[in-house]
């Protein structure tokens, strides 16, 4: 079973490196963002589908990391590859400082007390206009090189990005800190008689999460070459990144990258189709997936398809 | 110049307060965070536009139309929607309801077009003048509305039979059911009656400034501070939070900049859930995390 699973990973790394040479351009950048929203939704699981914190802000930190970078390849002419350890390093900072006092709080208060800090940095961004560029946005230095090259080299650092987030996730799942992080999901009380010190362990999960979800928003700033704080601190990421874990199941491993894949690329379709209601088919596709697919794409057809199944779930949360 | 400040952030949040209240107790009795009270309050405020511009009605006149509109409006939106997950794990209702505000948002910027409207009647200019202070007649007008349906509803929930039982049911839902109160009505009468004050404090926004769709995660945000700041669920907090939040946002719009108030409000918000997550008002079971 293992082997399947690995060779079926291997499989899809190959045809990962081997695509760029067949397909054009459009979908090209197309698979560059699945993979950066691949990325943000597996590094945002440990927080969100491990640990069960509804970390509904964490975009915050996708925002910080595009800004470290975007800071310091302007102001300081750091090369890009040398900013991305500041990015992580300063999404743990300022994890580690929040979590203390935030994770304390549970349920509707966490979430709520991430989006404050979303909003609350994402309007400290805009003020500091000589630093950040302010509400106008930040332009980055464009990277040398043939546009193709451009395409490719960013085509294969996101899928780089998702699949280190995804190693540290798998690790995380198999250490015993996982283990700890798993037992505060199910019962943070217990956990805590079991001799889990619950407010570190939360604490280096959220922060493990930021440098991971850092990293990516430091790869994005450089590939977009133009950031501004309206897009990277919320629009509608937070409830995209939500909504793929949750197609794809929190609790494992490879989930979220997949919901990502399914989510992104339907709704590629749907935007190149109808691009003039494209936001309302992403709100009823979200509406969607919280009816019909609470557990998960996966979860839920473990023994094969049926619409059987899509109901009962619908039943299952009911009044 | 203290005094107008005042006067002004005073105005403004009792105008903050009619969305805390039509949000707070959502919350604090079925636990909806209704993330798209902001895009259903802007339903509101664009019936009251549509009907001030080709019926030439007064802007005053269509507040209980858009409060009858989105009451009818509110009952199938909780009883085919948010009753479907309402027992799930916290977060899908605030995934669902901010799925529901994209949703929203996007129809009424593909059918209403995304500019800013605004609605100005004759009188819109006009204001009086107190020991210096200038209030305009239509703000002074939203306020003392907004004070009444407030007092209203706090009446409603403290002394009506229906208002206790709906308080019972925050309380405990398990106690409330025994003594016969059924919860699927009570939700929804919540729902409902938040849904059309949301739809009544959209129609008095379009009289106090301009909006456009994009405004409406700013509206759900505010009535978010509201909440927390007052304490959860209760009415009594929604008003001392909206207050709190307009005076905070003016003075602090004046002394440190316009463009700081954001930050400022969102900031004392997490500083609230830090300190004092039950709010200032806020008393034990009212702010309890349900599952």
């Amino acid at each position: 079973m293992i082997n399947k699973k690995l060779i079926l990973f291997i499989v899809f790394v190959i045809v990962l490196t081997a695509l760029p040479f067949v397909i054009s351009g459009y979908w090209l950048r197309v698979l560059t963002q699945t993979f950066l929203f691949g990325a943000i939704a597996t590094g945002s699981n440990i927080i969100i589908g491990f640990t069960g914190y509804p970390a509904f802000g964490n975009i915050a930190f996708f925002g910080i990391g595009a800004y470290v970078t975007g800071v310091l390849t302007t102001k300081y002419n750091m090369p890009f590859f040398y900013t991305l350890p500041f990015c992580a390093i300063s999404g743990i900072i300022v994890a580690s400082l929040l979590g203390i006092p935030i994770l304390r709080l549970k349920g509707h208060y966490f979430a709520i007390a991430t989006v404050g800090v979303m909003e609350t940095i994402k309007e400290l961004v805009d003020n500091m206009t000589e630093l950040t560029g302010g509400g106008p946005g930040l332009t980055l230095p464009i990277m040398q090189g043939e546009p193709e090259y451009i395409y490719k080299f960013f085509y294969f650092i996101m899928p780089g990005v998702m699949l280190f987030s995804l190693l540290i996730l798998f690790i995380v799942s198999k250490i015993k800190q996982g283990y700890a992080l798993r037992a505060i999901r199910v019962d943070e009380d217990a956990a805590s008689v079991m001799g889990i010190n619950t407010p570190v362990y939360k604490t280096f999960a959220w922060a493990v999460s930021a440098a991971l979800v850092g990293i990516t928003g430091g790869v994005y700033a450089y590939w977009l070459s133009y950031i501004d704080p309206h897009t990277v601190f919320g629009g509608t990421y937070p409830v995209k990144m939500f909504a793929m874990i949750l197609l794809g199941g929190g609790t494992t491993v490879i989930g979220p990258m997949l919901g990502a894949f399914i989510l992104e690329l339907i709704s590629e379709i749907v935007w190149s189709k109808f691009i003039a209601i494209h936001g309302m088919v992403l709100g009823l596709l979200i509406i969607f997936i919280i009816l019909f697919l609470p557990k998960g794409l996966f979860e839920t057809f473990k023994g094969g398809f049926s619409f059987k199944k899509l109901f009962n779930n619908l039943k299952e949360n009911r009044l | 110049m203290i005094l107008q400040i005042l006067v002004n952030g005073v105005l403004l949040g009792g105008f903050y307060a009619l969305i805390g209240v039509g949000f707070s107790p959502v919350w604090g009795v079925t636990n909806i965070i209704n993330l798209a009270h902001g895009a259903i309050a802007l339903l509101g405020s664009y019936i009251t536009y549509y009907m001030f511009q080709n019926l030439h009605l007064d802007p005053f006149l269509t507040l209980p139309v858009s409060f009858v509109c989105l009451y009818i409006f509110g009952y199938p939106v909780q009883r085919y929607l948010m009753n479907m997950v309402v027992k799930a794990q916290i977060f899908m209702l605030l995934i669902l309801t901010f799925g529901l505000e994209i949703f929203l948002v996007n129809f009424m910027t593909t059918f209403f077009s995304a500019d800013f409207r605004s609605v100005t009647p004759e009188y819109a200019g006009k204001s009086i003048e107190i020991a210096g202070v200038v209030i305009p007649y239509i703000r002074l007008a939203v306020f003392a509305i907004c004070m009444v349906v407030t007092a209203i509803m706090g009446f409603f929930l403290e002394k009506t039979w229906t208002g206790k039982a709906i308080r019972a049911t925050s309380l405990d839902l398990e106690a409330a059911m025994m003594t016969g109160i059924s919860p699927k009505k009570i939700y929804s009468i919540t729902f409902t009656s938040g849904s059309a004050l949301a739809g009544l404090s959209g129609s008095l926004l379009s009289l106090t400034q301009a909006f456009s769709p994009n405004i409406a995660g700013g509206l759900a945000l505010r009535a978010f501070i509201v909440a927390i700041l007052g304490g959860l669920g209760r009415v009594e907090g929604a008003f001392l939070g909206g207050l709190l939040l307009g005076v905070i946002e003016t003075l602090s719009a004046f002394y440190i900049g316009e463009s700081y108030k954001n930050a400022i409000a969102f900031g004392l918000m997490v500083f609230m859930l830090i300190v004092k997550p039950s709010g200032l008002l806020g008393r034990k079971y009212y702010a309890e995390v349900k599952h």
